[in-house]
């Protein structure tokens, strides 16, 4: 598959990346690992004028710890940051996620701050622009309708990070570097819910860092696949116990990864926090399972991944 | 639109290049240096047919552009051989029958490549999780595992 025209361009600092940026009247793209942006492009989802290489500006890479805290450096592949000591020792539903994500040639070459930022999906919207034009566009397309739900009045895509959920339950922060500033918030704050634009970072804006706070928890990652790699999450649970309180991160289903928190972490609080999901969960037929299975997962895949905890939570 | 120059080192030979500023890697091992091994099937990233190693390191060349890897080092499956020799990844593949249609068979090499190089003595259940990053459609996998063990035990 060919990719379409574009110019590339290679920024040493984020202000050389920020100033190529407007240059192109925000035509543009930031391209780290590119295994989420290539075949994006590939399909004819987005054109830009120019892409905009940031692998070569060395703060975005570095993994640092500082105070109480991670400081992790968006361009630092998922493989490295699963090989930190600390994550392993300490954030084991952030290190069970960042294993199942995908497979170890794309961790290899995918970034962190990629996996967070990757778009939503959709069984009708991930496709080439001759099946996408015969098909009629969408909304996320920039068309008048969905192509899932009859009469719906939102996009339906699923996001599908493995990471943000269990950033969400250990407390990360993200900071966001723009033409406007610099601004630190709360990972679950990156997402508007909407899956047209699943992201509330303006054009232009770079996530500069993400700040994760190191303090001994238990936790797990559970996902529902078709395949045993190289999957998106067709639901995925991650949890994380600290203090004798939990958060619940679910993610595969709606535009953006939801959190639950559990006061105290007994049977009756985890069935509670299941039945919820369970509501809260809407999954339309836009993967490649039915809606009403990956529905019943998200109680379930919760319910296993405490389970998995109380017995010590390996995979 | 302007081309960009590229230097770039394949299988210990450097090599200058004018490239598109759109080309994958892919495009410009197959069609420009004519190594043909690296093979492409989904061109998404979702199958490992065309996993070369970059700096040591097995990654997807068609989801790399061109321009991005100006100055690193590229291994494809042609740059294996020593001395005329096959590698004994190769010689072990070979042996085993790990191959039937063969068009995964050079990711899957060059997948199994990158694991030996940052680990000398893998386990199993370390190459499965390693071989896993590539799809093959014949073999149901088996005879892959057992190759790589034994090129591992060889080359040990």
């Amino acid at each position: 598959m060919i990719l379409p025209k574009f110019e590339y361009k290679k920024a040493r600092t984020i202000e050389e990346a920020l100033e190529i940026y407007s240059q192109y009247n925000g035509e543009a793209f930031y391209l780290a690992g590119g295994t989420d942006l290539v075949p994006l492009l590939k399909h004819r989802l987005f054109n830009p004028k120019v892409v905009i290489d940031i692998k070569g500006i060395e703060e975005l890479k570095t993994i640092t710890k500082k105070g109480g805290n991670l400081l992790v450096g968006p361009n630092a592949t998922l493989y490295e940051l699963k090989g930190t000591p600390e994550i392993q020792e300490k954030l084991p539903c952030l290190f069970q996620s960042l294993d199942a994500t995908s497979c170890e040639t794309l961790q290899m070459r995918g970034t962190i701050g990629g996996n967070i930022m990757q778009n939503t999906r959709c069984l009708q919207y991930n496709k080439s622009l001759e099946w996408r034009t015969a098909r009629g566009f969408c909304y996320k397309m920039g068309g008048k309708t969905c192509n899932v739900v009859l009469n719906a009045k939102a996009c339906y895509s699923n996001y599908c990070g493995d990471n943000a959920p269990s950033l969400m339950t250990v407390d990360a922060k993200a900071r966001i570097v723009g033409p406007t500033g610099e601004k630190t918030i709360k990972v679950e704050k990156l997402f508007s819910g909407d899956g047209k634009e699943p992201f509330t970072v303006k054009p232009g804006e770079i996530l500069k860092g993400i700040i994760i706070p190191l303090k001994e928890t238990k936790g797990a990652y559970e996902k529902l696949t078709v395949r045993g790699s190289i999957d998106y999450p067709l639901v995925g649970v991650a949890v994380t116990i600290k203090d004798g309180s939990a958060k619940v991160g679910v993610t595969g289903i709606g535009p953006c990864p939801r959190v639950y928190e559990l006061k105290e972490v007994n049977e009756k609080e985890i069935n509670n926090i299941a039945d919820k999901a369970y509501e809260d969960a809407k999954p339309v037929l836009n993967a490649v399972l039915t809606p009403a299975y990956r529905k019943k997962m998200v109680g379930v895949l919760i319910k296993r991944v405490f389970k998995r905890i109380e017995k010590g939570g390996s995979r | 639109m302007k081309t960009v120059k590229v230097t770039i080192n394949v299988n210990n030979e450097k090599i200058k290049l004018q490239v598109k500023p759109y080309e994958t890697l892919l495009e410009t091992l197959r069609e420009r240096l004519a190594l043909t091994g690296a093979k492409e099937a989904c061109s998404l990233g979702s199958c490992g047919s065309c996993t070369v190693l970059l700096n040591g390191t097995p990654v997807r060349s068609c989801l790399i552009l061109t321009p991005e890897v100006d100055g690193a080092s590229i291994t494809t499956i042609e740059g294996l051989k020593e001395d005329g020799k096959l590698h004994p990844l190769q010689e072990a593949f070979m042996e085993k029958g790990a191959v039937q249609c063969g068009f995964c068979t050079s990711g899957m090499i060059m997948t199994a490549k990158g694991l030996l190089n940052r680990n000398k003595k893998p386990s199993r259940a370390e190459i499965i999780k390693s071989i896993s990053s590539n799809i093959c459609r014949c073999t149901g996998y088996k005879k892959i595992v057992e190759a790589v063990e034994e090129a591992s035990k060889k080359m040990a």
